[in-house]
Formats: C-alpha cells, sequence, structure tokens
C-alpha cells in the first residue's frame, strides 16, 4: 500500500498522458471524428474494415517490415562488432565509446537534416570533384537508394544505443571461462562464437527487442529525409498514419483505428519473437 | 512581472476606451447643417469605427485616416472623428465575431476574401457595386471580391504569381514570355541553344512540384472548362479532360535541372538566383531568397502556357485581405465615402505602395518590385485566374504523383485515374 502512495504522482502523469489517450484513442478509431468539428458521429467498426481495403496503409506496411528487418541485421551486427572492437582494446576504450554513442544523443529530426545535407550536397560534391563516381546516386529520389539512405541514418543514430548494452553484457562474461577457452586452444572466433555470444544471448533478446519495437514506430528520420517520397515510395506506417490524420482529408478517427492495426501487428510479432530468443537463452 | 502588468492594465484601458468609443451613438446632424443654409455653416459632427487587422502598418493607417478626416471637412463640412481599431491579428477575428454578434459592428472592418461567402450569407456586407471604387479594381481582382454576383469588398491585399524567370537572361538570347505552349517549347531550345538550363527543378519538397498542377490547372479551367471544378465536386468530371496540363509539365521535367529531388526549395531558389537556370517554377513568396542571394537579379514573371490556346496562359491571383461596410453603419454614408477613399486616384497609390501592397486597380500607377510589377501587368490585363479550390487530399496527391512522375514510376494515365479516385474520395468523405 505505502508503495503505491509512492508511485502516485507517477502514476497520475502516466495515467492522465498515457493510459487515458491510449483508451479513448480506442473510442475515436470508431467515429469519424476529424479533430476539429465538435461533433462527430459513431460508424462502429467501419473505419477498420476500410483499413484492410487501404492499399496505401498496407504498402506502408509493407515498406516498414522491410525497414525492421534491414534494421534488426544492420544496428545489431554493427553494434556487437563495435562492442567487440572497443572491448578489446585497453587505452581508448572510453573515447570510443563516446564517440560512437554521441549520435544517440542528436534529436534524429536534426540528425536527419544534417544527413539531408550530406546526401543532397556532400556526396555530389565528391562524386563531381573527386572522381568518386559511385556516389553519384539520386540518394533522395530513388526509392532503392532513398532505403539505403534511411538505413544509415538509422543506423547511425541508434547503433550507439545498443552497442552500450552489448559492451555491459560483454563485461559479465566471467574472464574464466575465456581463459580456459584459450587454454583448450580455441582461437578468437570460437571464444566468441562458443563462449561470449550464448553468455550474452539475453542481451541480444532485449536490443532485438528495442530494434524492433523502434523501427516499427520509425518516422522522423524519414519525414526529414524524404518525407515519405518520392510519392509515397518510402513511407513508413507512421507517415502514412500522419498524413491521415494532419494531411489531406484529416480524418482523427479512421488514422487512430490504422495505428491501432499498427499496433496489434506490433505486438503479435514481438510476442513471437520473445518467445523463440527467450528458448535460446543462456542462463549462468 | 511588473512591467507586464503595467502593459496589460494600460492595454485594458486602451482597449475600454475605444470600445467606449465605438458605444456612443453617432451624434444628429447638427441644426445649422440639417437646415440647408448656404453660407458657411458649423460643420456637422460624425464619428466613424474603423477596425483592421494589421497592426504593422497602423501609421500608414492612422495617417490615411487623418487625410480622409482633413478631406471630409473640406470637401462635405462633416467634422469625421475616425476612430482605428487595430487589435493584434491573432484575436482581430474573435474580436470581430464578439462585436458582430453583440450588435456591436464597426462601421468598417477588414476580413479575409475566403470568407466573403460565409459573411455575406451572414448579411455582415454591404453592396458596394454601385459605387465609383467598383469600376477602378481590376477584373480579375474583382472577382476575388464578389459573392452571388455582387461587390460586397474592397480588396487591400492581393498576391499575383506565376513562373520566375530571370530577366538578364532572356534579353541575352532576345526571348519574350511565352503565350502558347510552342513558343514555350522555341524557348527551352533557344535556351539550350545558348547553353542555358531552361528550368530549375527543386521536388524534394512534395508542394513545389504541386505548383505545376496549380498553375496549368488554373489556366486550363478558368480559360476553356470554367464548370469543371464544379464538376469535379458533383462526381461528374474527370482530369482526363484537363490532359493538356502535361504538355508543359512534360516540357520543364525534359528540360530542368539534374537531381531534382534532391533539391529543396530554398536551394533552389538560391541556385536559380545564382543563373543556374532560366526560369524556375515557384511563386513570388520566393523573391526574398532569391534577391538575397543575388541583389542584381533582374527577377520577372511570366505565366505558364498549357496548349496553344492563349487565354489559357494566366498567372495565378489570390487576394487576402479585404475592406467590407457593415450594412448597419450608422453613419452610412460616410463610411461608404472612406471605402472610396481607398481606392482614391489622387492618394491611393501612396497608401499602397507605403504598405507594401501589390497594385490591383487603375489608380494604382506606382512603381513596384520588377516581379509585382510583372505579376500585376498580366492581371491589368485580365490574364490572372483565380486559385481554385480542391480538396487539400487532392492537392496532397498532386504532389505525390508528380514526384513519382519525375522518377519514372507512374504514367499519365495513372496519374489521371488515382487523381480522380482522390476527389471522389473527398467527395465521399465530406459528405
Amino acid at each position: 500500500m505505502n508503495l503505491l502512495i509512492y508511485a502516485t504522482p507517477a502514476l497520475i502523469v502516466y495515467i492522465i498522458f498515457k493510459l487515458y489517450p491510449a483508451f479513448s484513442g480506442v473510442f475515436y478509431a470508431l467515429t469519424d471524428w476529424n479533430g476539429i468539428n465538435k461533433t462527430y458521429e459513431i460508424v462502429g467498426i467501419a473505419n477498420f474494415l476500410e483499413v484492410f481495403k487501404d492499399k496505401y496503409f498496407w504498402q506502408s506496411v509493407l515498406f516498414t517490415m522491410k525497414y525492421v528487418a534491414a534494421m534488426i541485421v544492420v544496428c545489431n551486427v554493427m553494434a556487437l562488432t563495435l562492442a567487440i572492437a572497443i572491448e578489446s582494446r585497453r587505452k581508448t576504450k572510453g573515447f570510443f565509446r563516446t564517440l560512437f554513442y554521441m549520435p544517440n544523443m542528436i534529436s534524429m529530426v536534426i540528425g536527419g537534416y544534417m544527413w539531408m545535407f550530406i546526401f543532397t550536397k556532400v556526396l555530389y560534391y565528391m562524386a563531381d570533384n573527386w572522381g568518386l563516381k559511385f556516389l553519384d546516386q539520386s540518394w533522395i529520389g530513388n526509392p532503392k537508394y532513398s532505403f539505403i539512405a534511411i538505413i544509415i541514418v538509422s543506423a547511425w543514430g541508434s547503433v550507439g544505443y545498443l552497442m552500450i548494452i552489448y559492451m555491459a553484457a560483454i563485461q559479465g562474461v566471467p574472464g574464466s571461462l575465456i581463459e580456459t577457452a584459450e587454454l583448450y586452444g580455441a582461437n578468437s572466433w570460437q571464444k566468441f562464437w562458443n563462449v561470449t555470444l550464448p553468455l550474452i544471448s539475453h542481451s541480444l533478446t532485449i536490443c532485438i527487442f528495442w530494434t524492433l519495437n523502434s523501427a516499427f514506430q520509425v518516422f522522423d528520420v524519414i519525414y526529414t529525409l524524404t518525407g515519405g517520397g518520392p510519392g509515397r515510395a518510402t513511407q513508413s506506417v507512421a507517415i502514412n498514419i500522419y498524413e491521415e490524420a494532419f494531411k489531406g482529408n484529416i480524418r482523427y478517427g479512421y488514422a487512430t483505428s490504422k495505428s491501432l492495426v499498427l499496433l496489434v501487428i506490433v505486438i503479435i510479432i514481438t510476442m513471437i519473437q520473445l518467445k523463440l530468443m527467450k528458448e535460446r537463452e543462456q542462463e549462468l | 512581472m511588473k512591467k507586464f502588468l503595467a502593459i496589460a492594465l494600460a492595454l485594458c484601458v486602451v482597449f475600454s476606451l475605444t470600445a467606449c468609443g465605438g458605444n456612443a451613438p453617432a451624434p444628429s446632424k447638427s441644426p445649422v447643417a440639417s437646415s440647408g443654409n448656404p453660407t458657411p455653416a458649423a460643420p456637422r459632427e460624425a464619428e466613424l469605427t474603423i477596425m483592421m487587422s494589421f497592426p504593422q502598418y497602423m501609421d500608414q493607417w492612422e495617417t490615411y485616416c487623418r487625410q480622409f478626416e482633413e478631406k471630409m471637412l473640406k470637401e462635405e463640412n462633416i467634422k469625421v472623428k475616425v476612430n482605428l481599431e487595430m487589435p493584434s491579428s491573432d484575436q482581430y477575428e474573435s474580436i470581430l465575431q464578439a462585436r458582430l454578434t453583440g450588435d456591436d459592428a464597426p462601421d468598417l472592418y477588414t476580413l479575409h476574401a475566403n470568407n466573403i461567402g460565409t459573411y455575406y450569407k451572414a448579411g455582415n456586407l454591404t453592396d458596394l457595386s454601385n459605387e465609383p471604387l467598383a469600376d477602378k479594381i481590376y477584373v480579375d481582382v474583382k472577382k476575388t471580391v464578389t459573392a452571388e454576383g455582387k461587390l460586397v469588398a474592397v480588396p487591400l491585399e492581393s498576391m499575383a504569381w506565376g513562373v520566375l524567370y530571370n530577366k538578364d537572361i532572356f534579353d541575352e538570347c532576345g526571348l519574350q514570355p511565352p503565350k502558347t505552349l510552342s513558343d514555350l517549347e522555341a524557348i527551352c531550345e533557344a535556351l539550350k541553344a545558348k547553353g542555358y538550363t531552361p528550368f530549375m527543378l527543386a521536388f524534394q519538397e512534395q508542394w513545389v512540384p504541386q505548383l505545376m498542377t496549380a498553375l496549368t490547372l488554373g489556366g486550363k479551367v478558368s480559360g476553356e472548362l470554367t464548370d469543371w471544378v464544379d464538376r469535379m465536386y458533383a462526381d461528374q468530371g474527370s482530369y482526363e479532360e484537363v490532359r493538356d496540363i502535361f504538355g508543359p509539365i512534360d516540357l520543364i521535367m525534359k528540360n530542368g535541372t539534374d537531381r531534382a529531388m534532391e533539391q529543396g526549395s530554398e536551394a533552389g531558389a538560391a541556385d536559380f538566383a545564382n543563373g543556374k537556370a532560366a526560369m524556375f517554377v515557384q511563386g513570388t513568396w520566393a523573391a526574398k531568397t532569391i534577391m538575397d542571394t543575388n541583389p542584381n537579379m533582374k527577377l520577372g514573371v511570366l505565366a505558364l502556357p498549357v496548349n496553344e490556346n492563349e487565354n489559357c496562359t494566366r498567372v495565378n491571383l489570390a487576394t487576402s485581405t479585404t475592406l467590407a461596410v457593415h450594412p448597419d453603419s450608422k453613419e452610412m454614408d460616410l463610411a461608404l465615402k472612406f471605402a472610396n477613399y481607398v481606392l482614391d486616384d489622387e492618394d491611393s497609390s501612396e497608401l499602397f505602395q507605403s504598405c507594401g501592397f501589390n497594385p490591383l486597380a487603375t489608380c494604382h500607377d506606382y512603381e513596384s518590385a520588377s516581379w509585382v510589377a510583372d505579376a500585376s501587368d498580366y492581371v491589368a490585363r485580365g490574364r490572372a485566374y483565380q486559385d481554385l479550390v480542391l480538396p487539400s487530399s487532392v492537392t496532397d496527391e498532386q504532389g505525390k504523383l508528380l514526384q513519382e512522375y519525375y522518377i519514372g514510376t507512374v504514367t499519365k494515365e495513372e496519374i489521371i485515374r488515382r487523381l480522380d479516385e482522390a476527389f471522389r474520395n473527398a467527395n465521399k468523405i465530406s459528405k
């Protein structure tokens, strides 16, 4: 009971700003409210039926899936590589840790605009003046390359965060086990694959869970870099929902029902992921 | 904090004072004036309340009101006291609404041209069709302040825009603004022969390519298919009818700068100012960036041709702030006089120039910036169209599709089909 009292202030804020909007969202998803009008009508599940027929929405879901898959692989491989590389250094550990963590401290909106400059000006300068012709691509205009651009920027922003988690996990691996492996004549790859990796699999679960979750909600990077364009070629679900609610026909109710559909998709995928990964985790 | 309180208090006092001024009953005619005595009579006293939404031009309008007072005293022997009220623009509309509904309407007030229809239906606008000012306003501007065939407001702020072009480059190549699409094609060839890129393309932000559809649709619809928008709202039209718009769009995309999708609007304006291209489909609002980048630039505005029909070659014209006379004004005669005085043959030019407004009537003969003058010239010749009112989802869709069209992922047929679909959806939702 006492504990509950201590938690009250935080709980009130949480209820007002998180729980209440979340549940009222479910209600608005059943209406045709446009966010401005005082009156609205309850339209039942008509919005949800429309979501299933909305081809732009499913197109954006597909794009987001692609993005999530790419992010999980790219971010985690890079973060793990960096973590191991930095952990193996004795002197400059702090310096590199700070260096790679830095992008995480910048808002991705700012990061997005910074990279926009790189993709639209710096790379072309390098291509035109230094002969690096492979850089002369339509980084924003060609959906293939803009996807790569988006992955680069997102990875740049989140690798540092994941790297810190991996580094903490690596530090938790008992030195005695590594030494034992060395005595048995294991090379560094074998030490990593058979000793370190199984012992840090819990952080792998956390990191993949985090990437999955944040990648599904991706908005800022794409919004600042391509705005979902050209056309709708790089539109993520979050951007699709945003445009439905605040641009064009301004349909709050319909946009809310779209985000509920997204929520269900994310819950299902996360549950599968957690179940699979938990089974494989090793306990000491 | 104290300072803030003091200011707030002072404001309250000022407001209550002006409100009192507005409430005061208009003095009745003095017995001398009404007796019709021709010999120098004591001037009749009267009061006029005017409410305006641009405090930034307070000085200019204060001066103008004083001029009006002097003029009335001299010509009509009326001693007018003009109460000019300038609430801050973010509160303006709520104050105005409160006064209109509270039977405390100002004699004259400003409103946005978009609201004219609503205000006219509510009975808040006086018909000015038979006033002298009506004949001075350019025909195209007049359309923007007309409701049900009647002129109901005096336009103050208006803006015209089309395609920006670099006059130096045009002069060097001996070119004139185009009248038809084939003129434009010839211009592109001539420019390329001299080594210039005809068009600046900056398609990164969707609203910029969208300007091409705005201009071409506006020209086509105003010039040939005047009922198209109404039919579209009634689900009885199609973009198939305005297929002409792809003529100039194709031409622009074919003769534009590289890397359009990587070019933002501001960067595009700067590059255009530095002579990277001869023309730029962009409104006059970009003039500031352009002139900041290159103060020596000779900037012009031309209308974008849609086809071989010269009547479709038009600039976009939009009116924002207008001045209206309230029908319940107790000094109707004076209120109308003031409305006419705003477009006075002698004094109006100075007022419009000092506020930086664009010329919109025959009485305006002042020099304005080269691009404003060019655009106004089209307006004066009746070569302007009023902004087409399309659902915003359709406008957004046009921008998206033009980006895709540029990178080649959609065809014309696809664009027509998807725009028709977007329009029908918007119709369905608004029902």
